[in-house]
């Protein structure tokens, strides 16, 4: 019985902290909010150089050859910085699906250049409704000789105007059900693609709108068997919801340390705040919330990375309750910084935004509880409404 | 990261189950065991319990080998509230005893004090009770004014203890008093060894809002202590009082695990109950706040596995178990309410017309103490803020 980071795994995390302190912590986001881009290029350049780009790839490809587990104190820590940039699509999402399922010729082509932090990938999965369902996958993609072309709109996709690579499912068959959807490997300078920035309340984390336009694929950029997409589709998104829980896990200590700090030093009627009950033990509450979430959060890319037969349950109960636990506490950390919370030059919205940015995204709270559900054998699709 | 036990470990779980198959009353896994009503054959009950633990060598797990424990590690201390917890065997009448009293007297106690009650402890023959809260000292505990004075050889004690559970049972006591008024509240308070058999005791028990009785208040009246039964030095019993608690080394393990099977007993029950014809567990508020409820037991027993492994790499129990208590309590709390709530208008009734089972109404009612009893949650919160998040200190006096 051993429920902690190893050695390796809290080594990391300190190496983040510090790379991401050398480069600004905070004024990172705020700078990138600002339009000084070039803050994501060069903070993915760094990961690369420091080999976090290639944590979960294979040695043969260039990589470390870790596990999930290993992701999450950087991720983590990538929280606590509210960073931009879509670095859980790529190495929680891309790789393991390209790991799992990709051809020698994909691996050989993505995975060093992933590792080197030169390629940025991201998922391009939602249409209009914004919901995460195969009836939703309308992208079509019709085969022409030994191509596929594409018509249709992605909304929602995560840093999709700087992403050199998307994942984006299509339709190749069917019309509304699983059966029939692809995943197909769009390198963005090979194709035109109709990019429009969404305006997103988190302007760390840039939401934009991919409309492909008769866009022509290789066949041989099919990732996985065709039509059977969203199956694939799914196991990727177990380490990507995983990852991005472990991003939460990284705001919620960084909002808990925030107001701690806060409670500390400022005074009101003559005292530290932090001596108040009010404060104080709305803080401890908050910190509790912070360490459930950080448990199940662990427990879910353990259960990943073990491939347990509860690793679905594990990921949706982890992302069900930090999507919901972040939005609350980055709230009362606002309250806690009183007047101060509310301005715009204090970091508190940050992590509102980004908690509000990833409530929703790829399922809601509600959706994950009842993928729990359906797992703990709670017959599911017949609930009553 | 490793959630696996050790073949050792393993073995003595096996060794556990096997003892309690054999050993728990007649019908009480099939359900259909019934507890004794009557006050004096539950407390037999309960001692020909706390006898069967001591000679199949439950008791005192944790206890050195030589004192006829098992010298158990705290994972295995772990194990053992686990598979107690799993059948929900029958409280341990002398847990202050075996878990507190006799670890400590091993610990700081004088060869006579080993001598004379620790065997009795662990057999099961003497049932020991805590004295530490008062009328004027709950959350303030080292408020207390029971007053021992010195005449010859003993100490004559003279004050009202509250909230002393299995003092009705008790044969004997570890009771805080006051030897000295230096003015400084955790200043001359000396812990004792007293025989609640004597005539300047008086116990009476507490009427509970559950109708039940599990707290007492004990009258002190020129009751005796004697010099040999001074725990530590005269006027170190804060300190002494503070080594008692920290035999409590696994913490609220015991809560911990009984959440989880009262999970599974809430989750049971909404697949057994029917809204419009149709299984509860199909209703979907009832249906999403039973997995809020799953995340939340399955998060108390994580944080309970990190804290534990703190505990084993720093070699002792940190503040972490107050965030453990506090959640423990609530999250109680919450599910027995939601329980009693889907049953609907009966949900009202108890006893004998209880709908489901009237445990889930006696216990709903027992809930409102789990954020009162040992610390509040008040108290745990500032435990909390102070010694991990090392907020300013509350204003006390």
């Amino acid at each position: 019985m051993d429920f902690a980071l190893n050695e390796e795994q809290t080594l990391f995390q300190n190496q983040t902290r510090q790379f991401l302190e050398s480069k600004g912590d905070l004024t990172i986001p705020r700078s990138y909010m600002e339009g000084k881009e070039e803050v994501l290029e060069e903070l993915w350049k760094g990961l690369g150089d420091l080999g976090y780009m290639g944590i979960t790839i294979s040695e043969e490809y260039g990589g470390l050859g870790l596990g999930d587990l290993t992701l999450v104190p950087i991720l983590e820590e990538m929280g606590r910085v509210v960073v931009p940039g879509p670095y859980p699509e790529t190495v929680a999402f891309a790789v393991p699906l390209l790991q799992a399922y990709g051809t020698e010729a994909q691996k050989q082509k993505y995975l060093p250049s992933i590792a080197e932090g030169k390629r940025k990938v991201t998922l391009a999965v939602l249409e209009a409704s914004g919901e995460l369902a195969p009836s939703e996958v309308q992208l079509q993609a019709k085969v022409s000789g030994d191509e596929y072309v594409l018509q249709g709109t992605k909304i929602l996709v995560p840093h999709g105007d700087i992403a050199d690579t998307l994942i984006v499912p299509v339709r190749t068959g069917g019309t509304n059900s699983e059966y029939g959807i692809s995943l197909v490997i769009v390198d963005a300078d090979q194709v035109t693609l109709d990019t429009k920035k969404q305006i997103s309340m988190d302007e760390t984390r840039k939401m934009v709108q991919v409309t492909f336009n008769e866009v022509r694929v290789p066949k041989a950029q099919l990732l996985g068997p065709e039509n059977a997409g969203w199956g694939i589709l799914q196991s990727g998104l177990i380490h990507l919801n995983a990852a991005l829980t472990s991003t939460m896990v990284g705001g919620m200590d960084r909002v808990v340390e925030m107001s701690t700090e806060y409670a500390k030093t400022r005074e009101q009627f003559g005292q530290p705040i932090g001596r108040f009950q009010a404060i104080k033990h709305r803080i401890v509450d908050m910190k509790l919330d912070m360490d459930s979430a950080r448990s199940l959060s662990y427990y879910a890319s353990w259960a990943v990375e073990n491939k347990t037969d509860d690793m679905v349950e594990a990921v949706a109960l982890a992302r069900s309750f930090s999507s919901e636990a972040y939005l609350d506490i980055a709230g009362k950390n606002i309250q806690n910084h009183g007047g101060m919370g509310f301005t715009w030059e204090f970091d508190c919205h940050f992590f509102l935004k980004r908690a509000r940015a990833l409530e929703n995204h790829l399922g809601s709270p509600e959706s994950f509880r009842e993928t729990a559900a359906v797992e703990m054998g709670w017959n599911g699709k017949k609930a009553l409404v | 990261m490793d959630f696996s036990y050790t073949a050792k470990e393993e073995a003595f779980r096996n060794e556990l189950r096997t003892w309690l198959q054999d050993n728990l009353p007649e019908g009480w896994l099939d359900g259909t065991f019934e507890y004794p009503e009557e006050e004096n054959e539950r407390a037999a009950f309960l001692r020909d319990w706390q006898r069967k633990l001591s000679e199949g060598r439950w008791a005192g797990i944790s206890w050195p080998e030589q004192y006829g424990g098992r010298g158990a590690t705290l994972v295995e201390e772990v194990i053992f509230e686990q598979e107690m917890a799993k059948v929900k065997a029958p409280p341990i009448i002398n847990t202050i005893g075996t878990a507190m009293v006799g670890p400590t007297l091993l610990q700081i106690g004088t060869d006579y004090q080993k001598e004379t009650y620790v065997p009795k402890i662990l057999n099961g023959d003497e049932i020991w009770c805590q004295g530490y809260s008062e009328p004027s000292a709950g959350s303030d505990l080292a408020a207390i004014q029971t007053r021992a004075v010195k005449q010859g050889d003993k100490w004559i004690i003279n004050g009202q203890k509250v909230w002393t559970s299995f003092a009705h049972l008790a044969d004997k006591c570890f009771l805080l008093a006051r030897t000295e008024n230096t003015g400084k509240k955790h200043e001359g308070i000396t812990a004792f060894l007293i025989d609640m058999h004597q005539p300047g005791v008086e116990v009476r028990p507490i009427h509970q809002i559950n109708d039940a009785y599990d707290f007492n208040e004990v009258f002190l009246n020129d009751a005796v202590a004697y010099e040999a039964d001074v725990v530590g030095e005269v006027g170190d019993g804060w300190r002494v009082g503070l080594i008692l608690l920290s035999h409590e080394r696994v913490g609220v393990a015991k809560q911990t695990f009984r959440l989880q099977k009262l999970f599974d007993e809430l989750a049971d029950m909404a697949k057994t109950l029917e809204k419009n014809g149709r299984p509860l567990i199909e209703d979907q508020i009832v249906r999403q706040k039973l997995v809020g409820f799953r995340a939340k037991t399955r998060a108390l027993l994580l944080n309970y596995y990190r804290h534990l492994t703190d505990t084993i790499r720093n070699g002792r129990p940190g503040p972490e178990g107050s965030l453990d208590k506090l959640a423990s309590s609530e999250l109680g709390q919450q599910m027995l309410a939601f329980g009693v709530s889907i049953q609907g208008a009966n949900g009202q009734l108890w006893k004998e017309d209880a709908p489901v089972n009237a445990n889930w109404q006696k216990d709903w009612l027992r809930s409102f103490a789990y954020t009162i009893e040992g610390g509040t949650s008040e108290i745990q919160r500032n435990i909390v803020g102070e010694r991990i998040l090392k907020l300013p200190k509350d204003i006390k006096h």
